[in-house]
């Protein structure tokens, strides 16, 4: 079943780096969308809805943490399930982004595997090929 | 923490980045490279929390044009374009900075600046690096050609 992922990152050779991530673990059927920060992620998101978002945290113009405040306050897209990839793997960080609403949370580095067992508990295993 | 355990974290963090994101062995230098010449990629972030301090990252040309093809395994057609190896040490120097972070204090909560990359022929930071790796099997030619240094400068109330 085909999905669609919002990867938001500022780092362009990053989102690639999922993209690759997300087609070797076996679920090319899915449609991914980019964004460099969380503003941009939300300008995509009143237009085009996505399954998932996969989000860094530290990023210009609109953090993660900031991204998570708005889609809760948002009544079309506080249900939308948000992932957190991020370098950041203090205890205190994930605390914090789980407090905001994360559904999960990926520490780089990843294993590729990690990042696929992440989408398919999120996603509830039905869009897993 | 002693200095030197900090300094043997970053050896740890660093191979733990280049195995598992960049499909790469890395293997520590049991001492650090005396001399860092070549054409060189680098990058510098600083950190805040506690400790506060900075982490800088120099590779190789060879070795960096590697680890983006490992990295980002673009297209038959040809090799990483060489506008993204910038980007790909930034994104190294960024993970290494976490890594290593994260071994450190999980409890603590530290921020992490953008990386920004190093304009050609900058001088590396004064000293010889904290850690040295190298890049064994993938790379033909000089050892030097392999070479990955990392200096890291802690605030002095690091404990």
């Amino acid at each position: 079943m085909a999905f669609r992922v919002l990867i938001v990152d500022d780092s362009p050779v990053m989102r690639t780096f999922i993209r690759r991530i997300i087609a070797l673990s076996g679920m090319e059927a899915a449609e991914l969308l980019e964004a460099s920060n969380g503003l941009e992620a939300l300008n995509l998101l009143q237009t085009q809805w996505v399954d998932v978002v996969l989000t860094d945290i530290n990023m210009p113009v609109m953090d993660g943490a900031e991204l998570m405040r708005r889609l809760a306050a948002d009544e079309t897209l506080k249900t939308l399930p948000v992932v957190v990839v991020s370098t950041d793997g203090t205890a205190h960080r994930v605390e914090q982004m789980l407090g905001l609403g994360a559904r999960g949370y990926v520490k780089k580095p990843f294993q590729p595997e990690t990042l696929r067992e992440e989408l398919e508990r999120v996603l509830g295993g039905a869009y897993a090929s | 923490m002693q200095v030197s355990d900090w300094d043997d974290l970053l050896g740890t963090a660093a191979a733990e980045v280049l195995e598992t994101m960049f499909f790469t062995a890395a293997y520590p230098l049991a001492e650090p490279a005396e001399s860092t010449a070549g054409p060189r990629v680098a990058a510098h972030l600083d950190f805040a929390g506690t400790p506060a301090g900075a982490l800088t990252l120099s590779v190789s040309e060879p070795a960096v044009r590697v680890l983006a093809a490992n990295f980002l395994a673009p297209d038959e057609d040809g090799p990483v374009p060489a506008s993204q190896l910038g980007s790909v040490v930034c994104e190294l120097a960024n993970m290494i900075c976490g890594a290593l972070l994260s071994h450190v204090n999980s409890d603590a909560l530290f921020c992490l600046s953008s990386p920004e990359l190093l304009p050609d022929g900058a001088a590396p930071p004064p000293g010889r690096p904290t850690r040295s790796l190298t890049l064994g099997e993938e790379m033909e030619g000089d050892a030097e050609d392999g070479a990955i240094d990392l200096w890291l400068a802690l605030e002095p109330h690091a404990g």
